[in-house]
């Protein structure tokens, strides 16, 4: 490397382009660049090349995980997104969450006047930190379990985990659930027996992939107890 | 990981948000916030500024994905050069948390090996650069180090460094000249 006595390789456009990226300018000066930025095609091509030169000087910084509100925080500020299929639309299925209980109730009151069904579901509503986050709606005569989503954000790097928790107090996991659709679970057949009137649904964090142990390992996030209609 | 797929992985999903993907918008932020959370981090200085950073990092991400463009620029190239930005504006925006003990030149840091990183590919790239930083004087390369990882400004670093703004100029433009002829090669 040769030194360099004037600044004849480089020009003023240049040099600014240069500063801004490295970051030494401020007040006036960044905001000039700024502005060229916006406007100059040309100084924006030297911004361009002079990230591309000193950004992998960043590999030097190492990673840091962000605490999982700063994801809930970055959804919330989005804005709603467009209209699609019914299916796929969670305004749709929070809609009907919200109206979840009068339809159960409805479907409820059919079968029972209909006498089809001996057996009345059962449902929760998962609460939890002063929002609804989820309702289930248990057929015990299929052995399965809905979960709609209601006022539930999705966790990039945590999933939502399902738990019956019996009279014994020791929580059995379910399945995983997702902030963008219901789910249907079907109820192990060994848990069958404890999933009746008063027990406890809950929702954990997990890992994706869902708890390594068999218990829940991340913050509960929402509780509701089994209610029949 | 594949770091080839990673890249092409955040590609991908960058010219999926201007649609209005929202999962896409995800996807780059699980693979690449903990990259960016510790550029702002290390910007700040502390973590609840950078946590807000973050924030205003992936909404300009999803306002601005369609001004990203895969054959000109990497995509974490990209993605660092506006999260620091957004932190040297809010470190300009604020006066606290400066980093502002002295530069002893003498005792300068060693440059590190790269952190463990999840998301930066450009191994290559770094060498390179880190080859080039070499071969600049000692003092030159403080002051370059103090303004890219501290955000520090001409004045700050003058202060630092305990040398008139005008001679912390020229050494600063000087050693970009410098590193640019150095990379052509």
């Amino acid at each position: 490397m040769t030194d360099i006595d004037d600044h004849s390789s480089m020009s003023e456009d240049e040099l600014l382009a240069a500063e801004y990226v490295l970051g030494v300018l401020a007040g006036a000066d960044r905001a000039a660049a700024e502005r060229l930025l916006q406007r100059d095609p040309k100084f924006a091509a030297m911004v361009a090349a002079w990230e591309q030169r000193l950004t992998p000087w960043a590999r030097e910084i190492a990673d840091v995980s962000p605490p999982p509100q700063v994801w809930e925080a970055i959804a919330a500020a989005l804005p709603a997104p467009p209209r699609a299929g019914l299916w796929e639309s969670l305004a749709f299925w929070r809609g009907l969450a919200l109206a979840g209980a009068l339809a159960a109730a409805c479907l409820g009151a059919f079968l029972y006047l209909g006498a089809l069904n001996r057996e009345r579901p059962l449902v929760a509503t998962i609460e939890g930190g002063g929002s609804r986050a989820f309702v289930a709606t248990i057929d015990a005569k299929r052995g399965t379990v809905a979960v709609v989503p209601a006022a539930f954000s999705a966790d990039p790097t945590r999933v939502p985990e399902l738990w019956l928790i019996p009279a014994d107090g020791k929580p059995r996991p379910l399945g995983l659930l997702r902030a963008d659709r219901p789910v249907f679970i079907t109820i192990p057949p060994e848990f069958a027996a404890q999933t009746v009137r008063d027990a406890v649904l809950a929702v954990s964090l997990e890992p994706p992939g869902g708890s390594p142990t068999g218990a829940p390992t991340g913050p509960v996030i929402g509780t509701g107890k089994l209610t029949s209609l | 990981m594949d770091l080839d797929a990673n890249r092409s992985l955040i590609a991908a999903a960058l010219e999926r948000i201007p649609g209005g993907d929202r999962a896409a918008l995800q996807t780059v932020y699980r693979l690449t916030s903990a990259k960016l959370f510790g550029v702002a981090i290390r910007i700040l200085g502390e973590r609840s500024e950078a946590e807000d950073v973050l924030q205003e990092v992936y909404v300009t991400v999803w306002r601005k994905a369609a001004a990203f463009d895969a054959a000109r620029a990497s995509p974490m190239t990209w993605l660092i050069a506006i999260a620091r930005n957004r932190a040297i504006d809010r470190l300009r925006a604020g006066r606290q948390n400066r980093r502002m003990e002295p530069i002893d030149v003498a005792h300068e840091v060693a440059d590190t090996a790269p952190a463990a990183d999840s998301a930066l590919e450009n191994a290559q790239d770094h060498a390179r650069l880190h080859g080039c930083l070499e071969g600049l004087v000692a003092h030159e390369r403080a002051a370059l180090r103090g303004a890219f990882f501290d955000g520090n400004t001409y004045d700050e670093l003058a202060e630092r460094m305990k040398v008139p703004l005008g001679t912390m100029k020229s050494w600063i433009r000087r050693a970009m000249i410098k590193l640019k002829s150095c990379l052509k090669q």
